[in-house]
């Protein structure tokens, strides 16, 4: 059995996803701390994959569409038509629109955690996503990203009904609360990045911003009928 | 003499105008308010999507659904439908212009004991008493309040809190900023996770019951008595866990987890036939006897 390197390692997982691990890589894996986290990150965003899976998440279209187009102009991401993503894979079918949420937040998710581990990747990050993200720019990602949610906050927010300010106010103010559970989350990562208990609340923080924009999206759209 | 009769004619003037006000505020409220009935078969599924307003369910003993409605000004209707045991309640916006008094609408429904629920509303009360059935509850700013229902609860809120008191069945609550209070619940599965509020679960533990408690800041408070018997694993990663239990170390033999820094309790009381996890990022944890 030859050692493995990093990149293979990344490439395995990304070419065989879903499969158990080979013995060469779980013996790599033994013995690389930066791989042993990756592998469990990824581990971790299958399960929160399988369970937001079940719930039908219901995004707004338009999100998914514009953040894909931005990732596509800056050649961050590119399609692999002949291969069957991970995505598909974890929910038992091509990805659908109802999903993109989820596919959001998983980006997000991936972003985020490339952006605390992956900066000084040589080569192509495995992402757990149909997409895969170009290496060398994972910070870059993360904030577009971030940009991307906040503005389409901003576009859902006004166009929330006036006649309600309750809603708007509390919309408002539980988005003030999640960007500080992430921010705080964030932080926590970065102190511990081997603690799976801090990532699983950066996720769980994640999560709810996606619930909170759902919701938000939901409420401007059915009001303002 | 003279000013004595100009002033009486001046105040049968007044009053005459007043009456007429008055009249007119109360027709204006007449035509506002709406009663509606519905015969059902079974066991109805009720369904109300009002986006401000209070909203109050109780049980009765009739197989007939009534809903007395009050808009609050003519810039919103109420649309209704009944397909067999399908009831369907929403209220329209018809101008979006007024402010939010004027665009809100209050429903006192009255359904069987045996009905399913599903309520949307964003801002207002909701309160539901004494129906058993599954409920579903999606509100953003709205308080809800359930009192003596059965059934399978679940509870999407962004900022609303639960208040649930004598609830029995099952319970699955989420939220951002709402706080959930459990009390003398008799429920075998319960679920609850918010971001900044607080829980509270006052009740017995079931034999073989399962209950889940998260959140990020606040406190998470059960309340046990001494004759209750579970497993418990409270973990609170940067907060604390404050125990009155006299657990014991785990007799089934389940390994604590590897927790690195956080402050957590493992362990069992009496025979650990309930399920109790706890945990907080930042939150305090209490494990409280019950007075």
């Amino acid at each position: 059995m030859s050692p493995i390197q990093c990149a293979q390692f990344e490439r395995m997982l990304e070419e065989q996803p879903g499969d158990p691990l080979s013995a060469a890589a779980a013996e790599h894996m033994k013995g690389c701390v930066d791989c042993r986290v990756l592998w469990s990150d990824i581990e971790a965003i299958h399960t929160a994959g399988m369970e937001w899976g079940s719930e039908e998440v219901e995004p707004p279209e338009y999100l998914w569409t514009s953040l894909r187009q931005q990732l596509e102009s800056e050649g961050l991401i590119r399609e692999r038509p002949a291969q069957r993503g991970w995505l598909a894979t974890w929910f038992g079918a091509a990805p659908r629109w109802t999903l993109a949420g989820a596919s959001v937040s998983l980006l997000l998710i991936a972003a985020m955690l490339a952006g605390y581990r992956m900066s000084d990747f040589r080569t192509s990050a495995a992402l757990p996503v149909h997409l895969s993200i170009s290496a060398g720019r994972p910070k870059l990602v993360a904030a577009d990203l971030g940009k991307t949610l906040d503005g389409d906050f901003k576009r859902v927010f006004d166009s929330l009904p006036e006649g309600n300010p309750a809603l708007a106010s509390s919309l408002r103010e539980n988005l003030g609360i999640v960007d500080n559970l992430i921010a705080v989350c964030e932080e926590s990562v970065r102190q511990q990045p081997d603690d799976p208990m801090a990532r699983d609340y950066l996720y769980g923080a994640y999560e709810q911003k996606a619930v909170l924009l759902a919701a938000a999206t939901d409420r401007s759209a059915l009001e303002g009928q | 003499m003279k000013g004595r009769v100009g002033s009486a004619v001046r105040f049968g003037i007044a009053g005459t105008v007043g009456l007429a006000l008055f009249l007119a505020i109360s027709a204006d409220a007449q035509t506002r308010r709406f009663e509606r009935h519905f015969t059902v078969q079974g066991k109805p599924v009720v369904t109300v999507q009002n986006a401000t307003g209070r909203i109050q369910v109780r049980a009765w003993d009739k197989q007939e659904v009534m809903i007395v409605g009050q808009r609050g000004s003519t810039n919103v209707e109420t649309d209704t439908e009944q397909v067999g045991n399908r009831i369907e309640i929403a209220t329209r916006v018809t101008s979006g212009s007024g402010n939010s008094d004027a665009l809100r609408a209050d429903y006192d429904i009255s359904v069987p004991v045996e009905s399913e629920l599903q309520v949307r509303s964003d801002s207002g009360n909701v309160t539901v008493d004494s129906v058993h059935g599954e409920m579903s509850f999606d509100t953003v700013a709205a308080d809800l309040a359930l009192q003596d229902v059965e059934g399978y609860l679940v509870v999407k809120s962004i900022g609303g809190s639960t208040i649930c008191t004598r609830c029995a069945g099952r319970f699955d609550g989420t939220s951002i900023s709402g706080n959930f209070q459990l009390l003398q619940p008799t429920m075998d599965n319960v679920r609850v996770q918010t971001s900044s509020g607080n829980i509270l679960f006052d009740g017995s533990f079931m034999n073989r019951g399962i209950y889940v408690l998260k959140n990020y800041s606040g406190t998470i408070e059960v309340r046990f008595s001494s004759s209750d018997s579970f497993d418990v694993r409270a973990t609170s990663l940067y907060g604390n866990v404050i125990n009155q239990a006299p657990v014991v170390p785990d007799r089934h033999n389940m390994p604590p987890p590897r927790i690195g820094l956080a402050k957590s309790l493992f362990g069992t009381m009496n025979d650990g036939r309930a399920k109790v996890e706890l945990s907080s990022f930042n939150g305090t944890i209490k494990i409280s006897k019950r007075e």
